[in-house]
């Protein structure tokens, strides 16, 4: 694989040297170094325009930045059945990580078996909205991950919300859906048919 | 500069305790003098187009307080062991032309030996006490008004890298070099609550400090923001400058995006300009008037981008 080391380069060197090298001869992969977080974003948007697959890691001596242009194709992200009758749009906003009121080992069961059970809906299911406690069955730890996961694998929209992972300090944590600000949760509601309030 | 002790009176009307484009000093009842420095090193290759950039990014701060200039300085920082002094003449030429189509005289300046060519001027403009335009001071229902379309930073950083043609060079340069004075002076026909221009921070860092401290929120409408057509093509190439992701990572806590906005354009909004356009808040029937006229002057992207709105305060929303 060709390497590139463009450490204590500013932009847009780092880019100039990965286009050059993709441009003297057809890479098939290459891997960039760069030592800044602007530098890693514009090399990584430089290789997608060229068609490069792009795999991210980070350590102590910067980012590495992997581009591979023969990948396999992804296989297309399962559709959504489309029912006969015109489809609902539900929305289910989670406020706490416990289900109801009272005691909290109970309620704790119940968002899990909740959560399981809530592909039930089907296709009718269009976002599931995580805020306040809510955001904790998104990152490392919750029992409901896995679950969680299959649920944004068959095509459904998590969103979870920004400044609460900032308010308990698990930006880092976070391991399904997409960071959503209030902006987003309330044009959200007002798309939806139906919003499922837990 | 937090720990200094800055002296000042009762004459000051714009200083250090509100940093603002320019400072503004009232020498009479009717008279204020506005003030202000700014100066580079080289953005683009052609001396005489340096120049040019460089008088036209300094006027602009008095333009954007509402005054008008009046006198110049130049301040030079020049290799000369290691360049032709006949480089300095062309960029001070450039320079000179500007501030003649500007009607501002020459009355000075200095100039030190220096590794690293540098290049600016010093612009003094006179306005009334009461007209004095600043930052702050947007009022919920304002309409935001941008007289110049965002993208010099990408681009200038494309035409660094050898990747955009000399048309495109040729386009954001004459785009640098226009004189914000035309805007201006069809601005100061209305009444117009605050103003800015549109430099390194980038749209959305300029528009946060207009709304730090102001207990109001922005919206902005993302179709109508002018942006240079090729800014798209070079930012999705990996050609934003560090500067934008810099203003972005310092002002993100303000900006929420909505999730369908392309990344790029977000990142196009933090882009630093040079040279940019005036950023202007009045009421929405006097901007809507303000558009026709700026247009009618040849200030075609001229384009109502946004609105105060009262909340949530101090968070800019773009759609």
């Amino acid at each position: 694989m060709k390497e590139i080391d463009a450490r204590g380069l500013a932009c847009p060197a780092p880019v100039l040297q990965a286009k050059d090298a993709i441009e003297a001869q057809q890479l098939n992969a290459v891997r960039v170094v760069v030592d800044n977080a602007a530098a890693q974003q514009n090399v990584q948007r430089f290789l997608e325009s060229q068609g490069y697959e792009i795999t991210l890691d980070a350590n102590i001596d910067g980012y590495i930045i992997v581009g591979r242009c023969n990948a396999a194709v992804r296989a297309e992200p399962q559709v959504a059945p489309v029912t006969e009758a015109a489809q609902v749009k539900i929305m289910v906003m989670i406020t706490t990580d416990r289900f109801g009121y009272g005691d909290d080992a109970l309620g704790l069961k119940l968002m899990v078996n909740f959560i399981r059970t809530l592909n039930e809906m089907g296709p009718d299911l269009w976002r599931l909205v995580l805020v306040n406690n809510g955001v904790k069955l998104t990152v490392d730890g919750s029992e409901v991950l896995p679950e969680l996961k299959q649920l944004q694998d068959t095509g459904l929209h998590i969103l979870v919300c920004g400044t609460c992972l900032t308010h308990f300090n698990l930006l880092e944590q976070k391991q399904v859906g997409e960071t959503t600000n209030m902006l987003d949760i309330v044009t959200a509601m007002q798309l939806a048919d139906k919003v499922i309030n837990v | 500069m937090c720990d200094l002790e800055i002296p000042t009176d009762e004459h000051v009307i714009v200083g250090m305790d509100s940093p603002d484009d320019a400072g503004v000093y009232q020498i009479a009842e009717d008279q204020a003098i506005v003030q202000t420095v700014d100066f580079f090193t080289p953005i683009v290759d052609d001396p005489y187009q340096f120049g040019q950039i460089a008088a036209a990014n300094a006027l602009s701060d008095i333009y954007a307080m509402g005054a008008v200039p009046k006198t110049a300085m130049n301040l030079v920082g020049f290799p000369l062991k290691q360049m032709d002094i006949s480089l300095l003449r062309q960029i001070i030429q450039g320079g000179l032309d500007k501030l003649k189509e500007a009607d501002v005289v020459l009355v000075g300046g200095h100039s030190v030996e220096d590794n690293e060519l540098k290049y600016g001027l010093s612009v003094t403009g006179f306005v009334h006490p009461d007209r004095v335009l600043t930052k702050k001071n947007i009022r919920v229902g304002d309409r935001l008004v941008l007289t110049k379309p965002l993208g010099t930073g990408v681009i200038n950083t494309a035409i660094k890298g050898g990747v955009a043609p000399a048309d495109v060079a040729e386009r954001v340069t004459r785009q640098m070099v226009a004189l914000n004075r035309d805007a201006a002076e069809v601005m100061n026909q209305y009444s117009v609550h605050a103003c800015t221009d549109i430099t390194g921070f980038g749209l959305l860092g300029h528009l946060a400090e207009m709304v730090v401290g102001s207990g109001c929120g922005l919206r902005l409408n993302a179709d109508t923001i002018p942006i240079l057509p090729e800014a798209i093509e070079y930012a999705a190439m990996g050609m934003l400058p560090a500067g934008a992701f810099k203003n972005k990572e310092f002002r993100q806590s303000m900006v929420e995006f909505s999730s369908s906005l392309n990344p790029l354009i977000q990142d196009l909004l933090f882009d630093p300009q040079t040279s940019g356009g005036l950023l202007i808040c009045l009421e929405r029937a006097a901007a809507e008037q303000l558009i026709d006229k700026l247009n009618q002057k040849g200030i075609d992207p001229a384009a109502i981008i946004g609105e105060v709105v009262p909340a949530p305060p101090e968070i800019i929303r773009v759609q």
